[in-house]
């Protein structure tokens, strides 16, 4: 690892007057676990400035009441696949959790690497877009909410500036009566850095017509997004295996469209429509 | 070329208190293996995925590979050297030596602590739990078996031993 000049903020303030005054040549760390993995690197760009935000309490754990989930961007995976308000009212962000990377990747790994990493593969990012998620980014001279879905830009980048920290992500609880899923496709269970992903919500009324549908696929497009197209296709309608794989298909359709062909292509077309069908099949059990 | 800021630093290993000197770019598993000696814990793949390096921060399984050496400040750290007692062997060690959970040994040390946090939440866990517990720690050797055996024999259930 090249050297780097070391800060440990105690508070958020004193982190962000930091953050403002080594602009651009500055680096937040918290759990570490993309970025020491990217500073070995031997070809890897190091920053000269790292402030370690580890230990802002302030920046961790998970608030419920009055119909929202805030979740503090340091709270581990490890916390949030425990935590009982998210399993309750969000139980797909809770599927995510539990399925990243290893025990000792979730007791380190936090939500808000996860999120400003911005990796295709990022598992919370897609269950906190079909959340409808905000999230908070706070520097000197401002603080501003933007829906999750547009923070980011392509894989890698966001639209955060350097001097900007993600003090906040938040959410409306599900209602009672919808149902959720987070399906994740990887090549064994543990340590599998998923390659397709597909998150799902669906609320239907008594009569079981589909009132709300939210599907949000991961790895999938160029940029996060809730595939509105095959959600229109559901809303209105009653649950049935042949809605489902036209919906499956749509998002398979625009995936080509979107992304060309690709030497993945022929896997990932049949895949992701697969995916995409179980995904809301889970939500309708 | 920047010039690098060492730090001092006040941690506890194994129960133990120390006052450090360390270059920031150092990880845990540097300052345990290099500064230390305490080489029980292993230096595998150093990405995070083998978990040789597991020890114990504050209670909860860890890659000392991808921890940065300042963020021990204040923290607890438990490794492999600290889990006898004196010369009381911890459970977990006593049973990986009954059940032959141990073959060249290059895993053990992250086993048994991966193991311990399993234990220390849920003395009782369903062999699920187990295999939970452990999928961060890659095992060359034994096939898993008698690792999980191991595991819960030294738990409170400690399942009747097969004839
Ligand atoms: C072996 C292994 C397996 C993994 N498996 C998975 C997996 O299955 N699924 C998955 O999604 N990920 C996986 N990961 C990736 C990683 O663990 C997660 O992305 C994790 O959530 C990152 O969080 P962190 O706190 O460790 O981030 P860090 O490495 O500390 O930071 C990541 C990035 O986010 C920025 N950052 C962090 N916090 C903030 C903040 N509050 N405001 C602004 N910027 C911030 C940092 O500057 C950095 O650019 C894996 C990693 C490893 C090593
Ligand atoms: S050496 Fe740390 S996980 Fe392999
Ligand atoms: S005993 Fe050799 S790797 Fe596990």
């Amino acid at each position: 690892m090249k050297p780097f000049n070391y800060m440990r903020a105690t508070n958020l303030h004193e982190a962000i007057g930091l953050l403002a005054h080594h602009t651009p040549n500055v680096c937040l760390l918290a759990g570490g676990t993309d970025l020491l993995i990217e500073w070995r690197r031997p070809s890897a760009c190091t920053p000269e400035n790292v402030i370690d935000i580890s230990a802002l309490t302030e920046m961790k754990g998970i608030e419920s009441g009055n119909g929202r989930i805030v979740l503090k961007p340091l709270t581990t995976h490890a916390q949030i696949l425990k935590s009982q308000a998210i399993i309750e009212s969000a139980p797909l962000l809770s599927v995510a959790a539990t399925v990243i990377g290893s025990p000792q990747i979730r007791n380190r790994g936090t939500v808000g690497g996860n999120i400003m990493n911005a990796a295709a593969c990022a598992d919370t990012v897609p269950p906190l877009i079909a959340l409808n998620a905000e999230v908070v980014l706070q520097s000197e001279s401002e603080r501003r909410t933007l829906p999750l879905h547009e923070l980011f830009l392509k894989p890698y980048e966001t639209v955060a500036r350097p001097d900007e920290i993600l003090c906040e992500i938040r959410f409306e609880k599900l209602p009672v009566k919808a149902r959720s899923s987070f399906i994740k496709l990887g090549r064994r269970n543990a340590l599998s850095i998923s390659r397709l992903s597909v998150a799902a919500v669906v609320a239907r009324d008594e009569a079981g017509v589909i009132t709300n549908a939210r599907i949000v696929p991961g790895a999938t497009f160029p940029r996060w997004r809730r595939v509105v197209e095959a959600e229109k296709l559901l809303v209105g309608e009653k649950a049935s295996a042949e809605l489902f794989r036209a919906a499956g298909d749509t998002v398979s359709e625009l995936m080509i469209a979107e992304t060309g062909h690709r030497w993945s292509t022929e896997y990932k077309e049949p895949v992701i429509a697969v995916l995409v069908q179980r995904a809301l099949e889970q939500c309708c059990r | 070329m920047l010039q690098m800021n060492t730090l001092t630093i006040t941690t506890t290993i194994n129960r133990r208190n120390y006052t450090l000197c360390i270059n920031p770019n150092q990880t845990l598993l540097d300052i345990l293996r290099e500064e230390l000696g305490l080489s029980g814990t292993k230096r595998g793949c150093e990405i995070g995925e083998c978990g040789a390096c597991t020890v114990l921060m504050n209670g909860r399984a860890v890659n000392a590979c991808l921890v940065l050496a300042p963020q021990i400040e204040g923290q607890e750290i438990l490794t492999v050297e600290g889990l006898a007692v004196g010369e009381q062997l911890h459970s977990l060690q006593e049973a990986f030596l009954e059940h032959e959970a141990v073959h060249c040994g290059f895993c053990t040390p992250g086993m048994l602590l991966s193991a311990k946090e399993l234990l220390d939440e849920n003395p009782n866990p369903p062999e699920t739990d187990i295999r939970f517990a452990i999928s961060g720690n890659l095992c060359r050797c034994t096939g898993y078996v008698q690792i999980v055996e191991a595991i819960q024999a030294a738990s409170a259930n400690k399942p009747e031993r097969k004839p």
